[in-house]
């Protein structure tokens, strides 16, 4: 377990490098208290949490498998990363609601929840969770060789605090709230990030594709 | 009631041709100078571009002097520069590499010319790993990032944004598409939308932190497709081809001619955004005297970068974007905008103040154009002399 924690204290700055084009345009957009940045970044890290449990559960029942480059693996991963950028297109593009317009003052954020039933930053962590970096590599080659269910949760859980520690001074970006013009501008920050990150889902699939 | 024309609004009559030609005269002393430093060629097919664009520079300048106007020598210059450099720069590739595409292999040895649109992802990667995030060289070879950087830095601390407009060998490509047109067939872009290059200015610097890459220039920089781009090996290059391809036909040739605008630099450019802020500690900027202003929305209507919009106007100033181009200057019929030093009133001495920003605004159009323009001419020549563009 303390593997796990060590494991994701050495790699967070990758971790943090990866959630933080996610998770500051969402911050800085929505404009709310430090208080309520840390309450969504406690539901993203929820999300991401449970993204990693999914991993622990498949390093332990695949093995292996899960490390070897397939095109499966390919499409899989990729299909997570082009849902991830189809909700942050809609978020930051206005998409969820058309009817209002990119400078509307009232919180998308709130708006998702009300019509999917699910905050959004729970499916922006569970989708950040649900990708292959370096450092998940790294954990997942640990965990193949686990010997039990337990163990492989218990790294993986291990991993995931050490991990989070880098992410925790990502709300303190509600210090930008005042600034009004930013709200609009992160949020099609948020939307330029979802491109790229469909491109890079769409060039994982027709990887995946080409190989299969 | 009768409508004088801008030029007219601002000064009055004309000022004596020898009371301009005096204040041009350092300024084509300094260019003589700087054209002839290094000894003039004697062989014709050198000394001919040298000849033409020295005597362009002088009547441009003379002109703008004498005349009041700003954008309109300034864009004969800015757009001439911008083709040129594509030529020259295209040229000059294929003579030394034999094509316009990148090889690893370049890439891995540092030989990618820099180029200041790079400049904001390279910030944040730097300050946390010491290294620059771009195949180039610091000191070696053509377009080193040093002598880049420090051209950026004195082109922002003189004129602030105004270096897309005096400065940016890229931006009078759009500018010259957007001219093509008398008016524009689409007039209604959302307001929103000019947020735009802040976002992906913010995209940008956080991918490439994260990605210790620079993602514009992988992904979007559609000014690719006019100098140098990897060569198609693979699916996600070919992504990246067809991307910029399509930005660059979509934002630097059709949008600014169905607009009349410069879209890539009011709509996209990262760069643009980033220098957008050194506005604030520049000297100079464009002021709105609202006792003359009639509200006509003439100003709106030309800037070619979204830069006015009624609530700026009605402040009696431009936004953050505005880059001194000097067209709404030239347009208002009452003469009511003008350059101005930040300190001084607004209206007081606008001519004086425009002088004050003239002379280092056209002497860095002058720096990074002459070089280009003397290129393209030479290689002119060689194609009617020689048939053929390539050495």
């Amino acid at each position: 377990m303390i593997e796990g924690f060590l494991l994701g204290l050495s790699t967070g700055t990758s971790c943090l490098a990866f959630c933080a084009p996610v998770l500051l345009p969402y911050f800085v957009a929505e404009a709310h208290s430090h208080k309520r940045n840390l309450g969504a970044l406690g539901i993203f890290l929820l999300g991401r949490l449970t993204g990693y449990l999914i991993f622990a559960v498949l390093a332990w029942a695949v093995g292996w498998l899960l490390l070897q480059p397939s095109a499966d693996r390919e499409i899989i991963f990729g299909a997570a990363r082009l849902v991830l950028a189809l909700l942050l297109i809609g978020y930051g593009f206005g998409l969820f609601h058309p009817a209002c317009a990119v400078a509307a003052d009232t919180s998308r954020g709130n708006r998702f929840q009300r019509r999917w039933g699910v905050p959004l930053p729970l499916w922006l962590g569970l989708l950040t969770g649900l990708s292959l970096c370096p450092p998940f590599l790294l954990a997942l080659t640990e965990t193949a060789q686990s010997p039990s269910l337990g163990h492989s949760l218990l790294f993986f859980l291990a991993f995931f605090a050490g991990t989070s520690l880098f992410l925790l001074p990502l709300p303190l970006a509600g210090v930008f709230r005042r600034i009004a013009v930013l709200r609009p501008v992160a949020r099609l920050t948020a939307g330029v990030i979802g491109c790229y990150y469909l491109y890079l889902g769409l060039l994982m699939i027709t990887e995946g594709g080409m190989h299969s | 009631m009768s409508v004088k024309s801008p030029a007219a609004a601002r000064h009055g009559a004309r000022p004596p041709v020898w009371k301009s030609l005096l204040k041009a005269l350092p300024f084509i002393f300094l260019t003589a100078f700087m054209l002839l430093g290094g000894g003039a060629s004697r062989d014709p097919r050198q000394l001919v571009p040298l000849i033409l664009t020295f005597a362009l520079i002088s009547v441009l300048f003379f002109r703008m002097v004498h005349t009041g106007r700003t954008d309109r020598y300034r864009a004969v210059f800015f757009i001439l520069m911008a083709f040129c450099f594509v030529l020259t720069f295209i040229t000059n590739l294929i003579e030394v590499r034999g094509s316009m595409a990148l090889t690893e292999e370049d890439m891995a040895t540092g030989q990618t010319p820099f180029c200041h649109m790079v400049i904001p992802m390279t910030i944040i990667p730097a300050a946390f790993t010491r290294t620059i995030i771009f195949p180039g060289s610091i000191l070696d070879g053509f377009a080193n990032i040093a002598t880049m950087f420090a051209l950026w830095i004195g082109v922002t601390l003189a004129l602030g944004r105004g270096f897309c407009s005096w400065g940016c060998f890229f931006g009078g490509l759009e500018d010259g598409f957007s001219r093509l047109r008398r008016k524009p067939l689409l007039r209604k872009i959302g307001h929103h939308w000019t947020y735009l290059p802040y976002a992906v200015l913010g995209a940008m610097v956080l991918l490439s932190a994260w990605t210790l890459t620079p993602s514009y220039c992988e992904w979007l920089c559609p000014f690719k497709a006019v100098t140098e781009f990897e060569a198609v090996t693979s699916t996600r290059v070919l992504i990246q081809t067809i991307m910029f391809g399509s930005l660059f036909a979509g934002l630097v040739v059709v949008l600014p001619i169905l607009t009349r605008r410069r879209t890539q630099c009011g709509l996209l450019c990262p760069m643009g955004a980033f220098q957008s802020f050194s506005n604030k500690i520049n000297a100079f900027d464009i002021r709105i005297d609202r006792e003359k202003c009639t509200d006509c929305g003439q100003c709106i209507r030309v800037c070619p970068t979204f830069s006015l919009d009624a609530n700026s106007v009605a402040e009696g100033k431009t936004r953050l974007s505005c880059t001194k181009c000097g067209k709404c200057v030239d347009a208002c019929p009452q003469g009511a905008i003008s350059f101005h030093v930040k300190g001084t009133p607004v209206g007081h001495k606008p001519e004086r103040a425009r002088m004050l920003f003239l002379y280092p605004a056209f002497l860095f159009l002058v720096v990074f154009g002459t070089g280009m323009i003397q290129g393209a001419l030479y290689r002119i020549v060689l194609l009617v002399t020689t048939g053929s563009l390539i050495q």
